[in-house]
C-alpha cells in the first residue's frame, strides 16, 4: 500500500517523468507535487482539473447515452507528453495523478502502465 | 487577519500540540505548531464519511479508537494509507472552510490533546487560510449569489433545453433534493464533504437549472449556532441571467449568511471581501484585459 508521499516518488522514477502532481478533482486543489522545475501547482492544478471538466463535458456530447468516465488523458506538446490519470477513491474524487514527460527520454506505454499499477497500489 | 487565525498562527509559531475547541462549533487538533486535523459541527468527519458509504459502522470505528487506532483501521483494510490520507485532507479542508471564519466563542486550548485520526496529513497554518481563500474566490466565480447554499436546493421540474450533463454530485444532489434540504443538509445525506456539494449547486444555478425560491417561503433561520449574524447587505445580482434565471428580489438577498461567507464574518483577513459582486468583476475583467493589452 502506497502513501500520497510515495506514491509521488514512485510517479518521479517513471523514466523521462519531469513533473509529478496530484490533484483533487473536486475543488481542483494541488493536494503534492513534485517542485523539481518550479511549477506553479496551484494554478495548473485548478486549470487541469477545468480542462478534464471541460473534456469530459465535451465526451458526454460526442456519445450520447453513456456515462462518461475517463481513465487517463494524453496531451503531447512539441515539449513533450502530459499525461493524467483519474483514480476513484472511497470517499471523494477523482484524485488525478499528473506526470509531465521528456518527449525523447520516455516511453508512453510504459509510463501509462506504470501510472495504472501506481494507482491500483494508492486506492482499493 | 480573523481571530482564529491569528491565534492558530502564534500557536504555529509556538510549535503547540493539543487542542484547540472553538465553543461547540469544533475543534482544531495541533501537533507541532501543524494542524493534523479539524472538527467542525457542520461538516462531516473522517468516521462520518466511513459510516456513510457503508465502509465500516460507527460502533466498529469507535472500538478502533479505543484500541489499535489508525494502524488497526488500515490493517483491517476498508481503506488504504493513501485513502486514508486524502480522506483526512479533504474532510480537515472541509471543516476549516466553516470553521475558520467562525467568531464569537472563545477558543480554549488543551495542550497534549491528539486525535486518532491526527498524524496522517500535517497542514501548515498559513497554507490552510490560503487554500480556504480560494474555495471562496472559486465559489463566488461559479455563481455570485450566496443564497443557494442556504436555501432548500429545488431543481427545476423542465429543462431550460434539450440536455445537460450532470457530474456526479450533481446528479446525487439532483437524486436527494426533496425540495426541502439545503445543500449542507444534502452533503450529509449523500456522505461527502459539505465544500464540493456547495459547489456543484452554485454549478447547477449557473447553468440555470435550480427553481428560484418561493416568494412566500420565509428565508430559512441560520443553523448555526453563536454566531447568528444576518445582514441586510443586497446580495451581488446575476447580470447576465443565462438561461432564463430569476432575479433575486432585496426580500431574498437579506437571508441570512452561510457560515463560510466572508460577509458574515466582520473582520476579514486577506485584504478586501470576496463579494463577487458583478460590477466589480467587470471592473477586474476590464483591467486585466487593458494590462494584457499593454504588455
Amino acid at each position: 500500500m502506497l502513501g500520497v508521499d510515495s506514491c509521488l516518488a514512485e510517479v518521479m522514477a517513471i523514466p523521462g517523468a519531469l513533473d509529478a502532481m496530484l490533484v483533487d478533482h473536486t475543488s481542483g486543489m494541488a493536494v503534492a507535487f513534485s517542485n523539481s522545475s518550479g511549477m506553479d501547482a496551484d494554478r495548473s492544478a485548478a486549470a487541469l482539473t477545468e480542462a478534464l471538466r471541460a473534456t469530459t463535458d465535451g465526451l458526454a456530447r460526442t456519445c450520447p447515452g453513456d456515462v462518461v468516465r475517463i481513465d487517463d488523458m494524453l496531451v503531447t506538446t512539441d515539449k513533450g507528453h502530459h499525461l493524467l490519470r483519474l483514480m476513484e477513491t472511497v470517499f471523494e474524487g477523482p484524485l488525478v495523478l499528473y506526470v509531465r514527460l521528456d518527449l525523447d527520454r520516455s516511453n508512453i506505454a510504459l509510463a501509462r502502465h506504470r501510472l495504472q499499477s501506481i494507482s491500483s497500489r494508492l486506492t482499493t | 487577519m480573523t481571530q482564529l487565525d491569528t491565534l492558530l498562527a502564534s500557536l504555529a509559531r509556538e510549535h503547540s500540540t493539543g487542542a484547540l475547541r472553538i465553543g461547540r462549533n469544533g475543534t482544531v487538533y495541533l501537533d507541532d505548531g501543524r494542524v493534523t486535523y479539524m472538527e467542525c459541527a457542520h461538516t462531516p468527519g473522517v468516521e462520518r464519511l466511513l459510516a456513510t458509504r457503508g465502509l465500516m459502522s460507527e460502533t466498529k470505528l469507535r472500538a478502533l479508537q479505543a484500541e489499535g487506532g489508525c494502524e488497526r483501521l488500515l490493517a483491517d483494510g476498508p481503506v488504504t494509507a493513501g485513502e486514508l490520507q486524502y480522506a483526512v485532507l479533504s474532510v480537515v479542508l472541509d471543516a476549516a472552510f466553516f470553521l475558520l471564519p467562525a467568531t464569537g466563542s472563545r477558543p480554549k486550548f488543551r495542550p497534549g490533546e491528539r486525535h486518532w485520526l491526527g498524524g496522517q496529513w500535517f497542514f501548515d497554518v498559513a497554507g490552510l487560510v490560503r487554500e480556504c481563500a480560494r474555495r471562496r474566490a472559486q465559489l463566488a466565480q461559479t455563481w455570485p449569489s450566496a443564497d443557494v447554499d442556504t436555501l432548500p436546493v429545488r431543481p427545476s421540474p423542465r429543462l431550460p433545453g434539450h440536455g445537460v450533463t450532470l457530474s456526479r454530485i450533481q446528479w446525487e444532489v439532483v437524486v436527494r433534493s426533496d425540495g426541502k434540504a439545503t445543500p449542507m443538509e444534502l452533503a450529509k445525506q449523500i456522505g461527502r464533504p459539505c465544500y464540493p456539494v456547495l459547489l456543484a449547486v452554485r454549478r447547477l444555478a449557473a447553468a440555470g437549472l435550480l427553481e428560484p425560491p418561493e416568494p412566500s417561503r420565509p428565508p430559512p433561520a441560520e443553523r448555526r449556532t453563536g454566531t447568528g449574524r444576518k445582514t441586510t447587505a443586497v446580495a451581488a445580482e446575476p447580470e447576465a441571467a443565462e438561461g432564463g434565471l430569476p432575479k433575486r428580489t432585496a426580500r431574498q438577498a437579506a437571508t441570512a449568511r452561510p457560515p463560510h461567507d466572508p460577509e458574515a464574518a466582520p473582520a476579514q483577513s486577506l485584504g478586501p471581501p470576496v463579494t463577487g459582486d458583478p460590477t466589480d468583476l467587470a471592473l477586474l475583467m476590464r483591467l486585466k484585459k487593458a494590462l494584457e493589452e499593454l504588455s
